[in-house]
């Protein structure tokens, strides 16, 4: 095992897959990076199976983004690089 | 005989029924889905559950865009344009309310309202004229005379193509605090639908007649204020799955169940090919229609039902003859010459009773996308051989 040490990343949660492909598209188009992963436990439930992660220091911008184009989030977390 | 064993027709005339070919784009997309968007869309997040996901999203968005649909969320993909018209309907009205509805419904909106008649909701039909078209003063006539929950119209006849006056239609059931409900099987692709513009609260259509898709894909827009109680619960993929309820959010709230990726990618492409090509498209078909009509006209014995020629109508032409039945006509049709045509009663009891033609049928030649002037040629000739010999 490397001895890298493991970096925290963002993570926000939709209820549905539709809002969350629609934040992705968004967020890409407008140069904030994000990953889909499988929603995490962690980040709570009643959310679709796709989450977006993201780093930490984008997380301001993306919530400002996806306010003023009303998509909502509905769970927030964080997850470790894995 | 036709010219080979394929029971491809020669002329395709029953895009009332469904359209036939499709646009290559749509057999392509159908395809992709099938061999490189295989995994269960909404379900799991590796990449290939994440492409079908996002073909599904991409598909909503182009249907929207192509129907004027403000939030793509609030337009929900169905099995059916009948399962779209069953949950309209059954999932916003309850006992004790009444609904005014034209006389010129298909099944898909006659079958789940006398059902519902059954179950304590008063029905009150408005006669259509001889042409099809329910007038809007005999609409407002009856929303007036009683507290209506919705009056429910189709937007166009699959009979006599008639065009309903929606529009209209949706400003006299709002002054009076109905909802207004609307069957757009033969609308949607065949005449521009604004969603927006109509004002209507819900708007149910196929995938797979006007709109150029694949058969068991429908559409239905809610509006979003519109309260709808689901008719079908299941699972609809994430971590919500311990709830009970199915979630409050569209467009997941109606649609449990794994989706049809095939059958939604393949109307996205649809709808993407009339966004490009529809304005054309829809000139070529009134054309055609014209071309129809006048020719049948000529021919001795047959009477044109519907709005007169040149008169507004999707391209649907159903005829009668004085001396034939409409199933003689549509079999020598179909055997002798290869072309594709549909007799009877269209599953619209309804609607033959408006204009006179339940005991008799009508031939009925539905014009669509992929059809030329030759094909209408090779129907009218077809049709005077018929009646002459
Ligand atoms: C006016 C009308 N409504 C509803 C339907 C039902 O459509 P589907 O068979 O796609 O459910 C049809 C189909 O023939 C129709 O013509």
């Amino acid at each position: 095992m490397s001895g890298r040490p493991l970096r925290t990343f963002a993570v926000l949660g939709f209820a549905t897959t539709h809002t969350a492909l629609a934040a992705e598209q968004l967020l890409r188009d407008l140069g904030v990076p994000v990953t889909p992963i499988p929603a995490p436990a962690s980040i709570g439930n009643g959310l679709c199976g796709i989450a977006l992660r993201l780093e930490p220091g984008d997380v301001e911008r993306a919530d400002t983004l996806l306010e003023r184009a009303e998509l909502r989030v509905a769970a927030r977390g964080d997850i470790e690089d894995v | 005989m036709p010219a080979s064993s394929s029971p491809r027709p020669v002329a395709y005339l029953d895009h009332g029924a469904t359209s036939w070919p499709k646009p290559e784009q749509v057999v392509h997309a159908v395809t992709r889905a099938l061999t490189d968007l295989g995994g269960n869309p909404g379900r799991g997040a590796y990449a290939m559950a994440l492409a079908a996901s996002r073909a599904i999203f991409e598909s909503r968005r182009t249907c929207a865009e192509l129907l004027g649909v403000p939030d793509s969320s609030d337009l929900i993909f169905q099995p059916s344009c009948t399962a779209g018209c069953n949950l309209m309907l059954k999932g916003t009205l309850k006992p004790g309310d009444r609904v005014v509805v034209g006389s010129m419904e298909h099944n898909a909106v006659a079958r789940p309202l006398e059902h519902l008649a059954r179950t304590g909701i008063e029905v009150v039909v408005v006669q259509g004229d001889r042409t099809g078209l329910v007038d809007p003063d005999d609409v407002e006539r009856e929303v007036r005379a009683a507290p209506t929950r919705a009056v429910v119209c189709q937007h166009a006849s699959n009979l006599t193509g008639t065009i309903q006056l929606i529009g209209d239609l949706a400003d006299i059931a709002h002054e009076h605090g109905a909802l207004m409900l609307v069957d757009g099987a033969q609308g949607a692709g065949h005449v521009d639908v604004d969603i927006g513009v109509l004002g209507v609260d819900a708007y149910a259509t196929s995938g797979h007649k006007g709109m150029l898709g694949p058969q068991g894909v429908g559409l239905l827009y809610l509006s979003p204020d519109l309260d709808v109680r689901t008719q079908v619960e299941g699972g609809t993929g994430g971590g919500g799955s311990e709830s009970p309820d199915m979630p409050i959010e569209r467009p997941d709230r109606y649609e449990a169940g794994t989706a049809n990726t095939p059958g939604i990618v393949g109307l996205g492409a649809g709808a993407a090919f009339l966004i490009a090509e529809g304005a054309r498209q829809h000139r070529r078909e009134t054309e055609l229609v014209y071309q129809l009509i006048e020719g049948i006209s000529q021919i001795e014995g047959f009477r044109v039902l519907g709005p007169p020629a040149g008169a507004p109508r999707v391209p649907i032409v159903s005829a009668v003859h004085e001396r034939l039945e409409a199933d003689r006509i549509a079999f020598a049709l179909d055997r002798t010459y290869g072309i594709a045509a549909r007799a009877g009663l269209h599953c619209a009891p309804w609607a033959h009773r408006t204009i006179g033609t339940v005991d008799c049928g009508a031939v009925r030649l539905g014009v669509g996308w992929g059809n030329t002037s030759e094909h209408i040629g090779l129907a009218l000739r077809a049709l005077r051989e018929i009646v002459t010999s």
